[in-house]
């Protein structure tokens, strides 16, 4: 039993840093309609530029944390403004070529800037230690993280149900004509949300630089946990993007312990049958 | 007007795309024929002065230079070209110098067989050598015999690359410089043998090929060795893995003594990392790495051992370290590569080194370029390299060599870790030998 | 009349390939003709029935695989490939019942899922598939009708006879669809669902058959993988493969016949040209997406076209 509790927690862990990928994807796709094939490199890239900051540069962890987030934001500012501003009217098939069209752009460019060998900083002294949780040492920075993802998340919700900045953008989601007749000013407040989402990612990647690498093609690999994730929380919902995180996070951490034949297969598995009975997601209303 | 300019940009256009794809099929057409000239055997000496008849000799090599993997393309890039170099400044191979092109294999056998075709075929290489992967190796030496070119391989270390293809199928073509996967599991067998309170083992594993073989032989060797021990838990990790803390945590709720593991390069360097955050090596008496002396891995988790985080309970091996053997050719090796690349060789660059030496022992011995000729010299070829000895035996044309294991440690002499506390064996006593059994890989 | 000559001269300058290009250039065609076959299947779904498919990589394993067992268990040419064929057929019909209950985005993702479970399959499955190591030294088999005829494979020229035959036909035969009124019905499917279905045609009937012939040419051009390279792996069903015939039919004209094919040619000489020179061809083949998509979204084929297609 206590097996489990442990196991659980530390699929936990893993869930958080998923659910940071999945809500900049959801909020995103929610707002703005498009789904951003890229934002796995936008994560990858607030991992690059923490290493760079605090591994290379040796400014003060949490200072690289909030400048990665800002290098991020301006990457993806430069994304919406220049090229997704121009596609929002056309079919989604052209949105994801485009933005497939970025992740290999991404992958090359990083490989230029920072070489193609994977990269990893020293680890903060502060995240060492562990606590002991059913008898047995849980990382101190796992809890971080676990505590980072519930925050972010507190956060996301009020900012979305109690400001007015929130209002506006759940209102132009719903009915951008409408926004906009209103005197919502849509292009800046759209650019404004893919900033948001970008720099969400930008945190996952960031926080997980002790303890992962960073190397091109890892913005690839991720997106498509991401898609997972949405699919089964329902894509645009980001009540539905937690939970779907928690569940692959968890669901995995126990097919590893209990199934250690544990398939790639089933997760894909999940994933269709979703989309099969149910397209809107779990949480996706009508 | 908007008219206009819109005619005379799809004009430009229209004419730009005709030119180019013109020009490419032209080009390629011409690379085409000069591909069936070289295809001749009797090409015309282009100085009748070489011995080889031919100016330049050219070595075809490919590696993974993308993606977590990345460093062990680069490694074998850069020991070739420092062998290339310092050939070519003596005057190169019975006077023709030698020319290299290196190429991406992506990890994927499709783009591996690729490149060997369009190195052999169409930029006219001589011989060829490098892939790291497997799975690459596995679908390139089949296509050796149809390119009529002997293949060198640096790292690909899955045994039935020898055992299979060249013992079994006779694709003579075939050649591993590299120790295959039987050193790290036979040889962790043979250094844990020897510890009495290790009884209960556990693993964490690549979940392909690699994985299996190893943890296949790991069981296999040890339990004849040590038949009181058991393997108490096993996880396995596929390819880009980024968090291991689920696998980690579900093999220490076994409560093993040992560990041993298989992911490498960066995803090696993420295990030890989130092993470390765990606890693990407060609560287990030893961990092996199967490749944790590679350079990549070593640079990685240098701070950690410097401050003595792995309370020297991390054991390692590679296909060669940088601190053994202690002799003459090593440390002049080591210190070319630093004073090169301003970094410490991996395996991976110490092998392909030692390739590019090879061939000119087997073409100065046969005085030929013809690959019959070529695998007749190097098959039972003995040469020293910065590694040690290394015999090719013929049956397999696997190169035997020693490697030893050992533990990670911080050594005032070398930037990054070594491994010290050497454990080693004789070759014989940790490779596997003809016939060959095939292994059973059951999870 | 032009483009009629222009055929004839591609035809002629194909048949007579190997005379006067080298080993690796027939390589090098053959590939580009098994895109073209799978860029061609693939387009009848976008193009013309406007479903983006992220998952026609599993169809091309399915081929592939297929193919590679019968030929290791009975190594006779035709039987292999076209037993490659009808088993795709068979797996893209089946997926095809579920996919096509979706469109859009839910049905990208859906062919993304089908696709990457595919490939656990393939890798994972090892007594069947052979595991990451795949299926290793499938013969070139003969090319033979028992009884009448047997050719030998093994020089790569016969071999590219056969695949270029099969190519022709994949060609003519995807002419006449398009050319039907299936192909027709394909693009009012894909221009407004609504208003076909109020002229009692069956929506999802049509995107079945659409859906099903897309499998089956990407088998087929699976099929014609093994005898090839002699070596079949999971990677040949990652989605990263799927987005091959994606990448070039947008290079070569989504709303135009020839453009899966224009477009596998540039697509596959792009990166086989520039990976001889650089390692960094994937940022090459971004900005050329990127380009493509936000300002010539007809292709290649709509350089030459004054009116475009759609825009």
């Amino acid at each position: 039993m206590e097996t489990l509790v442990f196991q659980g927690l530390v699929g936990l862990s893993v869930s958080m840093y998923l659910w940071l990928l999945a809500a900049g994807l959801t909020i995103v796709f929610g707002v703005l309609g498009v789904l951003n094939f890229a934002h796995g490199s936008l994560f990858m890239l607030g991992g690059y530029f923490t290493f760079t900051y605090y591994g290379l540069w040796g400014v003060d962890f949490w200072l690289a944390i909030a400048l990665s987030l800002l290098s991020v934001g301006v990457v993806g500012y430069f994304m919406e403004r220049f090229f997704l501003r121009h596609i929002y009217h056309m079919e989604h098939a052209y949105q994801l070529l485009l933005t497939f069209g970025f992740i290999l752009i991404f992958d090359d460019a990083v490989k230029m800037i920072w070489g193609g060998v994977a990269k990893i900083p020293p680890m903060p002294g502060f995240f060492e230690g562990t606590v002991s949780v059913v008898g047995r040492p849980f990382p101190v920075y796992n809890l971080f993280i676990i505590g980072t993802g519930l925050a972010v998340a507190v956060v996301i919700w009020l900012l979305f149900e109690k400001t007015w900045w929130g209002k506006m953008v759940r209102a132009s989601a719903s009915d951008r004509e409408m926004a906009g007749a209103i005197g919502v000013n849509i292009p800046t407040l759209f650019t404004g949300v893919f900033v948001f989402g970008a720099m969400l990612a930008a945190l996952g990647g960031a926080l997980g630089t002790p303890v992962r690498v960073v190397a091109p093609g890892i913005g690839a690999a991720m997106i498509i946990q991401a898609f997972i994730i949405t699919v089964i929380g329902g894509l645009g919902n980001l009540k539905g993007a937690f939970v779907g995180a928690v569940i692959v996070g968890t669901l995995s951490a126990f097919g590893i312990l209990l199934f250690p034949v544990f398939e790639l297969f089933l997760i894909f598995l999940i994933m269709a049958v979703v989309l099969l009975l149910k397209p809107q997601g779990l949480f996706g209303g009508g | 007007m908007s008219g206009s300019k819109e005619i005379s940009r799809r004009e430009l256009l229209k004419a730009a795309t005709v030119a180019g794809i013109g020009g490419m099929t032209l080009g390629f057409g011409k690379a085409g024929i000069a591909a069936t000239a070289k295809e001749k055997p009797a090409a015309p000496a282009k100085s009748t002065k070489k011995v080889l008849g031919v100016d330049v000799i050219k070595l075809g090599g490919q590696g993974v230079i993308s993606g977590a993997h990345a460093d062990y393309g680069w490694q074998i890039q850069s020991g070739a070209v420092l062998a290339i170099d310092e050939i070519n400044a003596k005057g190169g191979i019975l006077g023709s110098r030698l020319e290299l092109k290196f190429m991406d294999e992506e990890l994927k056998p499709a783009v591996a067989v690729k490149n060997a075709r369009y190195l052999a075929t169409d930029w006219g290489a001589h011989l060829l050598f490098g892939v790291d992967s497997s799975g690459s190796a596995m679908a390139v030496g089949p296509i050796l015999p149809e390119l009529d070119r002997i293949c060198v391989f640096d790292h690909a270390s899955t045994h039935r690359l020898t055992e299979e293809l060249v013992y079994g199928k006779g694709i003579k073509q075939i050649f591993r410089i590299s120790v295959p996967v039987y050193q790290e599991s036979n040889l962790a067998a043979l250094i844990f043998k020897e510890f009495p309170n290790i009884k209960r083992w556990a693993g964490i594993h690549c979940d392909y090929e690699y994985g299996y073989s190893t943890w296949a032989l790991f069981k296999d060797t040890l339990k004849k060795l040590r038949p009181d021990v058991e393997f108490v838990s096993i996880a396995w990790a596929p390819f880009w893995t980024m968090d291991f803390s689920s696998h980690i945590s579900a093999v220490m709720a076994a409560n093993p003594d040992g560990i041993i593991a298989t992911p490498w390069a960066g995803e090696g360097v993420m295990l030890l990392r989130q092993a470390l955050m765990l606890g693990v090596f407060d609560k287990i008496q030893a961990w092996f790495q199967c490749m944790g002396a590679s350079v990549d891995l070593l640079e990685g988790i240098s701070n950690e051992v410097g401050a003595g985080k792995f309370k020297d309970k991390l054991w390692a091996t590679a296909r060669y370290i940088h601190n053994y053997p202690n002799t003459p050719e090593n440390s002049v090796f080591v210190a070319n590569f630093r004073k090169r690349w301003n970094r410490l060789p991996n395996y991976s660059a110490e092998n392909a080194y030692s390739t590019i030496y090879v061939f000119k022992a087997a073409i100065e011995k046969c005085r030929s370029l013809k690959t019959a000729d070529l695998i007749k010299a190097m098959e039972g070829l003995k040469i020293m390299t910065p590694a040690g000895e290394r015999f090719f035996r013929p049956e397999d044309h696997q190169a035997v060599y020693n490697v030893p294991g050992g533990r990670v440690m911080k050594d005032p002499n070398y930037p990054i870790p070594i491994l010290g506390d050497l454990k080693v064996f004789p070759a014989q006593a940790y490779y596997r030998n003809p016939p060959f059994q095939a292994l059973t890989m059951g999870k | 009349m032009k483009t009629k000559l222009a055929i004839l001269l591609i035809v002629i300058l194909l048949a007579l390939l190997p005379v006067y290009a080298g080993k690796y250039a027939v390589y090098v065609v053959i590939h580009i003709l098994l895109l073209s076959i799978f860029s061609l299947g693939f387009n009848l779904l976008f193009g013309y029935t406007g479903l983006l498919s992220f998952g026609q990589a599993g169809f091309y394993a399915v081929g592939a695989y297929g193919c590679a067992k019968i030929l290791l268990a009975y190594p006779s040419l035709l039987v292999g490939i076209l037993g490659g064929v009808a088993f795709t057929g068979v797996v893209s019909l089946a997926l095809g019942v579920l996919c096509i209950r979706h469109t859009r985005i839910y049905f990208s993702m859906l062919t993304l899922s089908f696709g990457m479970m595919i490939f656990s399959l393939a890798w994972k499955w090892r007594d069947m598939t052979g595991g990451d190591d795949g299926l290793v030294g499938i013969p070139r088999a003969p090319l033979e009708i028992p009884g009448l005829f047997s050719v030998n494979m093994v020089p790569m020229e016969n071999y590219y006879y056969v695949v270029l035959a099969f190519a022709f036909l994949a060609i003519a035969l995807f002419y006449r669809l398009v050319h039907s009124p299936m192909g027709l019905t394909l693009q009012g499917i894909r221009d407004s669902e609504t208003r076909t279905a109020c002229i009692g045609i069956s929506v999802r009937k049509y995107r079945l058959i659409s859906f099903t012939i897309a499998g089956l040419y990407a088998g087929l051009a699976g099929a014609l993988l093994p005898p090839l390279e002699s070596t079949v792996t999971p990677p040949l069903a990652h989605w990263g493969h799927s987005a091959e015939p994606v990448l070039a039919t947008l290079l070569g004209g989504i709303y135009s016949f020839s453009g899966p094919i224009v477009g596998s040619v540039i697509f596959y000489l792009l990166k086989d040209i520039i990976v001889r020179f650089t390692e960094y061809w994937q940022i090459c083949l971004g900005i050329i997406v990127v380009v493509l998509v936000m300002g010539f979204r007809g292709g290649v084929a709509s350089i030459f076209k004054r009116k475009g297609g759609r825009p």
